[in-house]
């Protein structure tokens, strides 16, 4: 029992950063109908960001500022200069542009830092728990604590302000949104504002939680977020959080349990054919 | 008519620069070098690289190959085999090198290892693990060890020096990894009766999460867990076995032989982590110490063991040719067949068998307050002749 209660605290963790990091993509998808692979470079900026800010300073709390806001600024460059110009095309043309995108940049973040992975061996202000025989560490704390805290922002800003009606609005029809006067372009811009923001917060809880800061650490999350858009429901982004947590949850328990011969990463890809086969519009999607 | 002119002129250029390439190349010795420099490999590749630099400046500063200077020509092959293939070729015909190191992974070194074989190019592959590389040809040689041997070595180290009885197998899910643990179990069930291994599991490459893997070995709490795979994916679990309080021993291989296995897992949880590889940091030999102390002065980090790799991988060449005393591609595959006892930069190189497979003593390295020293040497014949 102590150990499924464990396995559980760590697959929802897994779950959590999943979410971090999917939820960003959903968005993009929802506004743009782009599949935005270069969102996973943009996490990885976003953890050499946090460790170059946090090497220098000693201060988490500044490393996460500044990260969110290069990385929103990278976001916003790749929108206005590299996906506006490119909308007129077919989905694929956007697409290949992306993963141009996340090469050049992995191939920048080597050739600024180095091919060797850094460790980020950051000081946490919170304290660890223990629950009788079950431990959760400082570092499993933190990324609870962040991740219900963006979740519960981003859920916040989309149903309980006006920015996050005009978001919603746009994402279900951009050029109806537009003509009832919601400015779209400054839509757009904040949406990328927001998704690569949040994809810096999980580059740097990843960074720590895994003490590896690496050029290509964007790879894996790059295909895997894609078949969490789609399981979650394509462009909803409560979907793409439920997705992520219940793989993160199924990928520990099945490893822990059923030496399933398959690789973990499989199973997003199982799960996404399932999801095609029998509910093609994803877990919380509208058809 | 401009045109016509214009690729008459393009023509006489290039035809030029060949011939100034060629007489160039006339006083100097050219040795060719893969090595991924982009991509997921590229650190590794930097090592190799690095270390390939402060031997080619070794070679030249002692005179040079046959009087002539040492030439490297180093193309980035991505870890990728189409991309070797092609400068393979490339070094072949453009280049017109005389030996090449291998300097990248296996896939990439088993595709290029049946070209130079055709073109009968002496090849040494610097840290290659797959048994085809070798297979190509009598043209084609390994410094590292193969994945069986290292894993029979870490099974004696384990079972005899360490006396674990209840061992736990976790490797990283590459062939690489798998051929490892076949040796560490083979010499188990042939030379260790009474030890019995009580879990064994692969995980997937890029994995790195480790705890779905480790809550299960804590639960049957082994006396020793034997882990294969990459500082990437060791140091990692060194520290979530730690935040865990696992208490048992933990013995790795060659892949986490890097100082950024400590930077990752931390110092507390890689204290007194021990792996088989084939870089002896305490060998008192100079030409240990001397690179050792030139890498960490030019680069300001400790070097790892794919760089010493390939540091011999040249030097074996290097050697073969002025034993040889000259580069004539047959002689110089014959003299390193005949390499014996030579002073290597990873141990005293016995030689190579038939198949190409270099012959010498697996080295165990202990972690001390966060470097690895030496902890002992497996040299029994039975163990290290592949």
């Amino acid at each position: 029992m102590d150990l499924f209660l464990e396995q559980l605290l760590n697959g929802i963790a897994i779950g959590f950063i999943y979410a971090l990091i999917t939820s960003g993509l959903a968005l993009v998808y929802g506004i743009l109908r782009i599949l935005h692979v270069a969102h996973a470079a943009i996490y990885a900026l976003g953890a050499y960001a946090g460790l170059g800010i946090y090497s220098i300073t000693g201060n988490l709390f500044l490393a996460l500022i500044v990260s969110m806001a290069a990385c929103s600024l990278v976001g916003v460059a790749i929108e206005k200069f590299v996906y506006f110009p490119l909308l007129k095309y077919p989905p694929y043309v956007p697409l290949i542009g992306s993963i141009a995108l996340l090469l050049g940049i992995e191939e920048v973040l080597r050739l600024v830092a180095g091919p060797y992975i850094h460790a980020f061996p950051a000081e946490i202000p919170v304290p660890g728990f223990h629950f009788g025989p079950i431990t959760m560490s400082p570092v499993l704390v933190t990324v609870y604590l962040v991740t219900v805290i963006v979740l519960f922002g981003l859920w916040f800003l989309s149903t309980r302000t006006e920015l996050g009606l005009a978001m919603r609005a746009s994402s279900q029809d951009i050029q109806i949104a537009g003509s009832l006067g919601i400015n779209t372009s400054r839509i757009i811009s904040t949406t990328f504002i927001i998704g690569s923001s949040t994809a810096a917060v999980a580059g740097i809880l990843v960074g720590i939680y895994f003490n590896q800061v690496y050029p290509t650490m964007g790879a894996v999350p790059a295909y895997k977020t894609l078949a969490l858009i789609v399981v979650g429901g394509l462009g909803s982004v409560p979907g793409a959080v439920l997705a992520s947590v219940l793989l993160g949850i199924s990928e520990t328990l099945l490893i822990g349990y059923a030496n399933i011969p398959l690789p973990r990463d499989a199973l997003a890809f199982i799960a996404m054919i399932a999801v095609l086969m029998w509910r093609p519009q994803g877990l919380l999607g509208r058809r | 008519m401009l045109m016509k002119f214009v690729r008459v002129m393009v023509a006489g250029v290039l035809i030029l620069g060949l011939a100034a390439g060629a007489a160039f190349s006339a006083d100097t010795v050219r040795i060719g070098a893969l090595v991924p420099l982009t991509g997921a490999a590229a650190a590794d590749g930097l090592s190799a690289l690095n270390s390939l630099k402060i031997a080619v400046d070794n070679v030249n500063a002692e005179g040079g190959i046959l009087g002539k200077r040492l030439e490297l020509i180093y193309y980035d092959d991505r870890a990728d085999a189409k991309e070797a293939v092609a400068l393979a070729h490339k070094l072949i015909g453009q280049d017109r090198v005389v030996a090449v190191v291998g300097g990248s992974y296996s896939m990439p070194s088993r595709a290029v290892a049946t070209i130079f074989q055709e073109e009968e190019i002496p090849f040494v592959a610097a840290y290659a693990v797959h048994p085809d590389v070798t297979k190509a040809g009598d043209f084609c040689f390994r410094n590292g060890f193969l994945a069986a041997v290292e894993g029979k070595a870490a099974a004696k180290v384990a079972t005899q020096m360490l006396g674990a009885k209840r061992i736990a197998l976790l490797y990283s899910d590459i062939d690489f990894g798998r051929t490892l643990s076949e040796g560490f179990k083979q010499y188990v069930s042939k030379n260790a009766p009474g030890v019995e291994i009580v879990y064994d599991q692969a995980y997937p490459f890029p994995e790195k999460d480790f705890k779905p893997y480790l809550s299960k070995i804590k639960e049957i709490s082994p006396d020793l867990i034997m882990v294969n795979g990459y500082y990437f994916q060791t140091g990692p679990i060194l520290k979530q076995a730690k935040g865990m309080g696992i208490k048992s021993m933990i013995l790795g291989e060659e892949g986490a032989d890097s100082p950024k296995l400590v930077e990752i897992a931390g110092p507390s949880a890689a204290e007194g982590f021990m792996i088989v590889t084939n870089l002896n940091r305490d060998d008192e030999r100079p030409v240990v110490q001397n690179f050792i102390r030139e890498f960490k002065g030019r680069y300001g980090f400790d070097p790892d063991m794919v760089g010493a790799s390939a540091y011999d991988g040249l030097m074996i060449i290097v050697d073969a040719m002025n034993r040889a005393g000259t580069t004539d591609a047959k002689k110089v595959r014959d003299a390193i067949a005949a390499t014996s006892n030579y002073n290597g930069l990873t141990g005293v190189i016995k030689g190579f068998d038939s198949e190409g497979e270099v012959v010498k003593p697996v080295q165990v390295q202990i972690i001390k307050l966060g470097e690895y020293r030496y902890f002992a040497e497996v040299d029994d014949p039975e163990v290290i002749t592949p």
